[in-house]
């Protein structure tokens, strides 16, 4: 019976120096293992006289039960010391991953692709080196309209077609509308593109190289209120649901009706006033957002299409100019979107 | 363009119990678009878009026009108080004359003036104007000089129709001939401004052999009315359009006449504005007529008409508007509306002869009137429409490469598609394979690029020391000129970084990874933009997808980079008509797999991709091989053995090892 007081005082100077939970399973097995001190131990047993034998296996079993509840308070102890003494920083930064960046105009075009997809429309591209036929003639703009001009589109000095005029910069997107027409040959059509354009002009508020996003719709009975609709739908999805739009008379040679679409301001919430003082970014609470129109007869015809049968709505957007009205943005330079500067671009 | 007029002064040809800003809200929702109100003492000025085909409006009696029409469709009420168009007729002058003052007038192209009036008045008392005018001008932003000068100002903006005040006593030999310039003319206007004309510019020339005005943008110093004037022609024209935009834009003259006359002005509002005009003088210069009205309009535009149904406006709009209702809004706009069983014939005013032609105008004038604000929010049935293959994939993998490339760090740039000159020869390209602009506004933007690269070792210079590693990517198109027809726009995917060439290879390597591209091999190029010692092509079957590598140290000195800069550039449809959404699945091994380091000395006859393919062929228990570490010329190498039907020892491996090892060492 000595040694079980032994093994025991043994055991509790080995445990008061466990400082760790890997020290401690090490104990555990030399005591509790298969082949560990209390097992051993046991063996003494089959030596005993039988009026012992009972009562030293009574008191092993004591002996067991002790050493057991010891190491799990030991094992709770330790783990509770490692939670509170160990404590962690951890307002420190984590590992660091690279991020890198998208573009702005990027964010725009897949966001918008997005939202137009739901309606059935397909995303094309047209070139952006065009003939003078498809950016003017197509479009029912006549050879001496000032959009045609020197001062208003960029020319190329590539050979001119005898059937198609000049190369230009494509000023506009619309450049597409009778390509798209001549592809689909027959109407239904539901386009978006989204494609870059050029124009001579280089200030905060123009770059000689932008984006423009066209929507075009063309199918029998389509009228203004499919365009207002649609637009609306738009603008809800792309700026939220608290804006609001209208319609405003406006010229383009390629539609007829035209309209300009108008956003309510975010800054003033269309009221037109802060605080009683007139809203600086807007005029009476709106702002110009686009130019929008019913689709010209004659461009119908160019693209084959005939206009007793199928009308059609169609608007441009510039890219640039909706994504600097989204709220939050703050960005009023349009020429740093195409300076190449690290710290504008890695911000997005 | 825009205009400023004063809201008294609309009120002198309209009555309405619309306020200024009523007028605002209402005109900008159905026509023009009054962008400001502003109250000036006991005055409003209106500052008003007016747009490109509707210079009809750009008066204060345009405006007029404008709100009787569309006043009605709020409640508000509107009527003409003074038509000038009925009051200032021909009739209306029955002066007794005079002496009758001579003019001369030869047009040597009619083609250059649609109608060309004049009068002459004498006894003219150069002066300040009435209070009323100066104060109206003033409003307008138009700077009052003095009486006759302010009547031409006040004219244009009461009616729409630039005029001009010549003192008669320095027309020479009182002789106009309108003609066309010669180029190399030369002529200093009103403001003293001198001009060297491009030609073909319209010009008059008086009987001494001087030119005395550019017309439709300003008249000569030599021929202005100063304080001593007595005599003045009062000169009221409508040109050819097209020659004043042209002469206005090329010798940068953008006077307000000019902005006029490069749109369609509306022949018959000629004399109103020159009566109007002479009454004036006769109010306010103490002038008196002097030679009789001379009118030179050879070719009267014919008036038009338009037939439309009911039914076919209401379709467009999207709603029933009554028979009446289209009719009064047509009939209030100047349009005579003749209506037989629902079915109108349409006359169009001559102030709208120019943008009214079509079924399509008819419609707009009827729902703009009626309010755009007023038609109902629906979006059109949805179809479905194909979306060309291509085109799905070219998006598709765009934004997936975009996503890519950020998510391992890199950044998205976009770059103007027109280089300089200077960087082209920096770069050692030629100028000759570039399309340009050929009126491009500035040089760094003339170039249409054939490679991105260029771009990139621009900003990379630019950006050089703004952050210490840079890494940027753009998807672009380039402009690859062809013999006939449009340049092939083709896009590209570029990527450069300044920390290594491996950091370039990894991306490259994980791109074909992500994308599942099979059998790609690099070998040396031959690209002159880079080092010799470190670039290559990507290739697949005997595609080269693309070139990588160190920019030649010689363009980096050239451009001063103090990094080295690391560039690709891919073909970017060949490069995704490889890529598929999933690879070939390769069950793991079910048997043990040993792996083993080795490491070797690089060697110049046997490059990493042979040692690989050498290694494969000489054990057919090797399952992969990968790099796990170099220094200076030495490769460790970690190979994977396993069998697939058994497990192997790692004696099996070693053995395998041995035989690879000594086969590269051979």
């Amino acid at each position: 019976m000595k040694d079980i007081e032994n093994l025991l005082t043994t055991f509790r100077d080995r445990l008061h120096g466990i400082q760790s939970l890997h020290d401690l399973e090490q104990l555990t097995i030399a005591y509790l293992g298969r082949q560990g001190v209390v097992n051993d131990h046991m063996q003494k047993l089959k030596d005993l006289a039988p009026d012992e034998k009972k009562e030293f296996g009574k008191r092993m079993n004591e002996a067991k039960k002790h050493i057991e509840i010891a190491l799990q308070e030991k094992k709770s102890a330790i783990m509770a010391r490692d939670e509170s003494e160990h404590t962690v920083d951890i307002t420190l930064p984590g590992t660091a991953y690279p991020r890198g960046s998208l573009h702005l105009v990027t964010y725009a075009v897949e966001e918008i692709t997005r939202i137009f997809s739901r309606l059935g429309f397909i995303r094309v591209t047209y070139p952006e080196v065009e003939w003078e036929y498809f950016a003017f003639d197509s479009l029912n703009m006549p050879k001496n309209h000032p959009g045609r001009d020197d001062f208003e589109t960029f020319f190329v000095n590539g050979a001119p077609d005898p059937n198609y005029g000049k190369m230009i910069m494509s000023p506009h997107t619309s450049s597409g509308q009778v390509r798209e027409m001549m592809r689909v040959k027959q109407p239904p059509i539901r386009m978006i593109s989204i494609g870059k354009c050029y124009r001579p002009n280089w200030s905060t508020k123009h770059v000689p190289m932008f984006h423009q996003f066209e929507s075009l719709c063309v199918d029998r009975g389509i009228n203004i209120t499919n365009l207002k609709g649609t637009i609306d739908y738009f603008v809800k999805e792309f700026f939220g649901e608290h804006r609001e739009t209208r319609l405003r008379p406006h010229h383009f040679q390629f539609t007829e009706p035209s309209f300009e679409v108008d956003i309510t301001c975010d800054v003033c919430g269309g009221s037109g006033e802060i605080d009683g003082a007139k809203c600086k970014v807007c005029k009476q609470g709106w702002l110009e957002l686009a130019g929008a129109g019913m689709v010209h007869p004659n461009v119908l015809k160019e693209g084959g299409i005939n206009p007793d049968e199928y009308s059609g709505w169609a608007f441009a957007f510039g890219l640039e100019r909706i994504m600097m009205m989204k709220e939050g943005l703050k960005l009023d330079d349009m020429r740093v979107l195409y300076s190449g500067d690290i710290r504008f671009l890695e911000q997005f | 363009m825009n205009i400023k007029i004063t809201y008294k002064w609309l009120l002198d040809y309209l009555a309405t119990d619309a306020s200024a800003y009523e007028l605002q809200k209402y005109l900008s929702l159905c026509g023009p678009s009054v962008e400001t109100v502003e109250k000036v003492g006991d005055d409003y000025v209106l500052d008003i878009e007016i747009t490109s085909n509707r210079v009809d409006m750009a008066s204060v009696y345009g405006i007029a026009q404008e709100a009787l029409a569309i006043l009605p469709q709020f409640g508000k009420s509107a009527k003409i108080m003074l038509n000038p168009l009925d009051k200032y007729r021909l009739n209306f002058v029955t002066r007794e004359l005079g002496a009758e003052l001579p003019l001369h007038v030869k047009i040597e192209n009619q083609h250059l003036v649609s109608r060309f009036t004049t009068v002459i008045l004498d006894n003219v008392t150069v002066g300040p104007s009435p209070e009323f005018m100066k104060k109206r001008l003033e409003q307008c932003d138009v700077r009052s000089i003095n009486n006759v000068v302010d009547i031409s100002n006040y004219l244009m903006l009461s009616l729409g129709q630039p005029t001009h005040m010549f003192d008669y006593d320095k027309i020479g030999k009182a002789t106009m001939i309108l003609r066309e310039s010669k180029q190399g003319e030369k002529i200093t206007t009103l403001d003293g401004k001198e001009f060297e004309l491009p030609g073909a510019d319209i010009v008059i020339e008086d009987g001494d052999g001087n030119l005395i005005d550019l017309c439709g943008i300003m008249g000569g110093q030599n021929s202005a009315v100063t304080e001593d004037t007595k005599r003045v022609v009062l000169f009221v024209q409508t040109y050819d359009k097209v020659r004043i935009r042209r002469t206005s834009m090329t010798t940068g003259q953008r006077s307000m006449a000019a902005t006029y006359f490069e749109k369609d002005l509306d022949e018959e509002r000629v004399i109103p504005t020159l009566v109007y005009g002479l009454e004036l003088l006769e109010h306010h210069a103490n002038a008196r007529q002097a030679s009789p009205l001379q009118d030179i309009y050879p070719d009267p535009s014919p008036t038009k008409t338009v037939t439309i149904s009911a039914a076919e406006i209401r379709k467009v709009m999207g709603v029933e508007l009554e028979d009446d209702r289209i009719a009064m809004i047509l009939e209030n706009l100047g349009f005579e509306v003749k209506n037989f069983a629902g079915n109108y014939e349409i006359t169009v005013p001559s102030w709208r002869k120019n943008d009214i032609a079509l079924k399509e105008d008819i419609v707009e004038e009827v729902a703009r009137v009626y309010g755009y604000h007023n038609l109902p929010n629906t979006i059109q049935p949805t179809v479905y429409v194909k979306q060309p293959k291509e085109l799905d994939l070219l998006f598709h993998y765009q934004l997936k490469i975009k996503d890519l490339l950020k998510n391992v760090g890199l950044h998205e740039v976009m770059n103007y598609s027109m280089i300089s000159k200077e960087l082209i020869d920096t770069l050692g390209y030629s100028d000759q394979e570039h399309l340009f602009l050929t009126n491009t506004i500035s040089e760094e933007i003339k170039y249409l690029r054939r490679s991105l690269l260029p771009s990139f070792v621009k900003i990379m210079k630019e950006n050089e020391g703004r952050r210490e590693n840079l890494k940027y990517f753009e998807i672009a198109k380039t402009y690859i000129p062809r013999k006939t027809g449009l340049p092939a726009e083709e896009f590209c995917l570029a990527i450069g970084v300044n920390t290594s060439f491996w950091d370039l290879k990894g991306i490259l390597d994980l791109l074909i990874d992500e994308l599942h591209i099979e059998n790609v091999t690099v070998r040396n190029g031959t690209n002159p933009l880079f080092a010799d010692n470190m670039q290559g092509e990507m290739v697949t079957g005997n595609k080269v997808l693309g070139t990588f590598g160190k920019l030649k140290p010689v363009y980096k000195d050239r451009v001063e980079l103090t990094k080295d800069i690391y560039l690709a550039e891919l073909a970017f449809t060949p490069f995704i008509e490889k890529a598929k959404l999933l690879p070939t699945y390769v069950p793991p091994i079910a048997y043990s797999v040993i792996k083993l380091d080795l490491t070797l000395q690089q060697s110049k006859n046997l490059g990493y991709a042979e040692l690989e393919a050498l290694a494969y062929k000489t054990s057919y228990l090797l399952r992969s091989v990968e790099l796990i570490d170099r220094y200076n010329d030495k490769l460790t190498l970690r190979f994977y053995f396993g069998a697939t039907d058994r497990n192997i020892t790692e004696g099996d491996a070693k053995m395998e090892l041995a035989r690879i090892n000594t086969l590269l060492k051979s």
